[in-house]
């Protein structure tokens, strides 16, 4: 049986700062990443997806727990498995002084690749990402989503056998976004591994084929997108605004999701008409739409992707 | 080696991308021409100072700015590893590569020297000129400046890992630095150090590779025993510093 890209079985990390409390970072999380899959991991701020990832990359020690890439240790011997790996880091910069083609091409270079795979991976890389009009330019005359590009294309030029990427679509515009999604699904067809983190819900179901939720240090929920709707318990979602005054009658329509004011029911066509009319009854905003991944993500983890608090 | 895994797409040695990684340090480096240029203004303005006060001692003071000059590269090296590592996370990308931690240090390292060497290398020039160095005292100033180098870039490179943000460093860099760097005989001769403590200033990197380079020109008297006291402690110091590095480099490459 050919060993997992990624496995990870009850990972756990407690970061322990000179001064305030412990934090739990992550409480044992265990997942798996067949080869040639990509595999999004979806999750609020602070949820702990930038913690796995440095962990599962090598980066990062955990305070207990297992990881095998490729079948070795991760994390006895975290240089064996470097040579598979690439990372985006989060908020990473290019080097300023460097043009995006230098820095893919220079780091495609001490990766130990020859001039000519380095300058055909690099330019192949920098059209992917859109930059080639700004391929020549310093990095520190570009734009915050334009270095994001450089740092994405730099790592995706190399082709590694795994690769994390810490949201790597920060700051992009939609295009750009999509292009990176495009360049993801190239690279899984190439057989690369892909493990991305996200709190943008339609990358995780454009690009994902597979999803975890993660929410204060654990793993809540997995499975592709589809999956995690129809868990929700229905097709159709009806939002009523601000809904917690009519919640009681509207349970008896189907299950409830509730996003701060609004409340979701989700339910069947053929019992539209009926919420509709309640909800003019009250006189509230009502919509009606398709079940989404995030009424799947509130039901799984309680509060909103964008809740702040 | 599991047959199933796939191979890296080349082959990995512990110095694996040093070349190219020095390559791109040093273009990055050059783009800081103003900081190269001025990276010996205050060895000169010393110089100055010295020629105005006590010329008697400009070939000490000529000296030891060399010293200095190559001594401060570690503060350099210490930024710029600090700088790549907090602000631009980019040690990540090269952490998680075939690149080793050491390859990544030394890589930094030298990149950062060949940026700043030409200024050095005028000084180097002046020493040869007024001093009158001998080959054989040229070959032992190379030696030690070398030794230096591989001693600061050690210390620089593991006080940059120390620390979560830029500020945290300067207070402990600065007082590293210039304890090291100004205060022992340097710039100015062993012989005006308090006597008790010359074996000290002979034990340290800096004042001791400088009375070695002194000695070689023939414009510092040494005893056998000072020779060899400062000689061993140069090459044990430098060597535990490098090997600590590298090692160092490595177990940090993975943070706790
Ligand atoms: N170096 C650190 N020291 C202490 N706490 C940390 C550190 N890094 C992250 N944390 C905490 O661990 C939790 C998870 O953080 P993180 O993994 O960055 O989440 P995410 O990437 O999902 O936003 C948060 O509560 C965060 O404050
Ligand atoms: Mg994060």
């Amino acid at each position: 049986m050919t060993p997992d890209a990624l496995r990870a079985d009850s990972v756990r990390k407690t970061y322990r700062g000179r001064s305030g409390p412990a934090i739990e970072a992550l409480t044992g999380v265990s997942l798996r990443l067949s080869r040639a899959e990509r595999v999004a991991l979806l999750g609020r701020n602070g949820a702990g997806k930038t913690t796995f990832l440095r962990i599962a990359s090598t980066l990062l020690a955990p305070t207990s727990g297992e990881v095998e890439i490729f079948g070795h240790d991760a994390i006895a011997d975290p240089e064996s498995v470097r040579p598979y790996l690439a990372v985006v880091p989060q908020e990473g910069k290019p080097f300023m002084h460097l043009t995006p083609r230098e820095q893919a091409y220079t780091y495609l270079r001490a990766r130990g690749f020859t001039r000519e795979t380095s300058k055909s991976r690099t330019e192949h890389a920098l059209e992917q990402m859109g930059l080639t009009e700004v391929a020549d330019r310093l990095s520190i005359t570009l734009s915050g989503g334009q270095r994001q590009r450089t740092m994405v294309a730099t790592v995706i030029s190399t082709e590694a056998p795994l690769l994390f990427l810490d949201e790597p679509t920060i700051g992009m515009d939609p295009f750009a976004r999509r292009s990176v999604w495009d360049s993801f699904r190239e690279l899984t067809r190439k057989g690369s591994t892909i493990l991305l983190t996200t709190h943008y819900l339609d990358e995780a179901e454009a690009l994902s084929q597979r999803l975890y939720i993660i929410d204060r240090g654990r793993l809540l929920a997995e499975g592709t997108a589809d999956d995690m709707k129809r868990s929700v318990g229905g097709t159709l979602r009806v939002s009523v605004a601000p809904g917690n005054g009519v919640a009681e009658q509207l349970a008896t329509f189907g299950p409830l999701v509730r996003d701060g004011d609004t409340v979701h029911v989700i339910t069947s066509p053929g019992r539209i008409q009926e919420i509709l009319q309640l909800a003019a009854h009250s006189n509230l905003t009502a919509s009606v739409g398709p079940v989404t991944l995030e009424e799947a993500f509130l039901r799984v983890v309680g509060r909103s992707i964008n809740d702040e608090s | 080696m599991n047959l199933e895994t796939p191979m890296p797409a080349v082959g990995r040695s512990r110095w694996t991308g040093l070349g190219a990684f020095i390559g791109t340090e040093l273009r990055v480096q050059l783009h800081e021409g103003l900081a190269i240029a001025t990276s010996i203004v205050v060895q000169a303005v010393f110089l100055v100072f010295v020629a105005v006060l006590a010329q008697g001692y400009l070939p000490f003071t000529l000296v030891g700015a060399i010293v200095f000059s190559v001594f401060t590269i570690g503060q350099r090296i210490q930024n710029e590893a600090a700088w790549i590592r907090i602000d631009h996370k980019l040690h990540e990308l090269y952490h998680a590569s075939p690149m080793t931690p050491g390859a990544y240090f030394l890589g930094l390292s030298v990149g950062v020297l060949l940026a700043y060497v030409g200024p050095i290398l005028v000084l180097v020039a002046a020493a040869v000129y007024f001093i009158a160095f001998t080959a054989a005292a040229a070959l032992v100033l190379v030696a030690v400046l070398a030794a230096e180098f591989i001693f600061t870039a050690s210390v620089g490179y593991m006080i940059s890992t120390w620390f979560r943000d830029m500020r945290s460093i300067w207070p402990y860099s600065t007082l590293f630095f210039n304890l090291f760097g100004v205060l022992p005989p340097v710039f100015y001769p062993l012989g005006l150090f308090p006597v008790s403590l010359q074996p000290v200033a002979l034990l340290l990197p800096t004042s001791g590779g400088t009375a070695l380079a002194e000695r070689a020109a023939g414009i510092l008297p040494l005893t056998t025993g000072e020779i060899l006291l400062a000689s061993i402690s140069l090459v044990v110091s430098t060597g535990a510093a490098f090997i600590g590095a590298v090692y160092w480099a490595r177990r940090i490459s993975r943070e706790r």
